[in-house]
């Protein structure tokens, strides 16, 4: 009895059983519905389609490179398209990724407005769609922090998870070279940014926005929680 | 569950009025997909006219088509 883990709320001073077995069983029911809770539609999308879409992409790029003459050599591009393979493939990247933010958003939008009386519902919505920054600018953290925290609360996405610090730095990285390919920029990169787009670049920032994506949909899943609450999907 | 619909989406370019909403007629210029609650399909809608146009996002059960639009696919 000693060894057992006691499953008491805190707050029982041991004469109510029935609501101490309802509290606990209030409390497994949240801890197995976090275990095995479903992601967003966003996040699906991402991981069944834009995902996939990206990962053909990088097929067909790794084509354009020749395999290397031995170990320690760098692979050798063709000439051929190889460089214009790589600006498509970063724009994709960071395309998709904008518009998996965007389908996050507009899916948390939609559930708080569900729950406001139905003569307030435009109201609510056409308060969550005004001058939304990923609507038209770069998913960067700046934009994507800037939307988020419409739903009341400071969005640490870098501080969510220890492999997050990274990846934002990545996200900085991708958008840079989003922008440097779109307007055809002479400049070369600010220090610290990859000076050549190199197809072991692109498929890091790939991997970082999938992080970042997973990320994301657990914060809102918790913030959503907490506004709604209930689990919002 | 998911919302099940009988027919498809409403086209892009589709004239609509939004119920229970101040603005005038709009335009369906995105469908944003089915990321309403228990699946339900959202539209982008402008509102307004030129240059003073607004965007907002509503469900499709929020919206009225303007008969004999070609309005489905």
């Amino acid at each position: 009895m000693g060894s057992c883990i006691r499953l008491v709320p805190p707050s029982c001073d041991g004469s109510c059983r029935v609501e101490c077995l309802f509290a606990i069983f209030n409390i497994v029911l949240r801890a197995s519905h976090r275990a095995i809770t479903v992601p967003s539609a966003a996040l699906i999308r991402w991981r069944s389609d834009r995902m996939p879409r990206l990962a053909h992409t990088d097929a067909q790029c790794s084509l354009l490179y020749a395999p290397a003459p031995d170990a320690n050599s760098p692979p050798v591009p063709l000439p051929q398209f190889a460089e214009e393979s790589l600006q498509g493939y970063v724009m994709l990247v960071s395309g998709h990724f904008q518009g998996f933010c965007r389908d996050l958003y507009t899916e948390c939008a939609q559930l708080c407005a569900a729950a406001v009386p139905v003569t307030m519902l435009s109201t609510v919505q056409s308060q969550f769609t005004a001058g939304l920054a990923l609507n038209t600018g770069n998913p960067t953290h700046e934009n994507i922090r800037k939307d988020f925290e419409r739903f009341d609360f400071p969005l640490n996405l870098g501080g969510a998870a220890p492999e997050n610090p990274p990846r934002v730095t990545h996200l900085g990285h991708l958008n840079y070279w989003r922008n440097h390919v779109a307007h055809q920029k002479a400049t070369p990169p600010p220090v610290g940014v990859p000076a050549v787009l190199t197809l072991a670049d692109i498929r890091a920032w790939r991997a970082s926005c999938d992080g970042l994506a997973t990320a994301l949909d657990d914060i809102m899943q918790q913030e959503l929680t907490r506004i709604l609450d209930a689990s919002p999907w | 569950m998911t919302t099940q619909y009988l027919t498809g989406p409403l086209n892009v370019g589709t004239m609509v009025a939004i119920r229970n909403s101040g603005f005038g007629r709009g335009m369906i210029v995105e469908y944003r997909g089915p990321l309403g609650p228990k699946g339900a399909r959202v539209y982008g809608v402008e509102v307004g006219t030129s240059p003073d146009t607004s965007y907002i996002e509503v469900l499709e059960e929020q919206l009225e088509a303007e008969p004999g639009d070609r309005s489905r696919n």
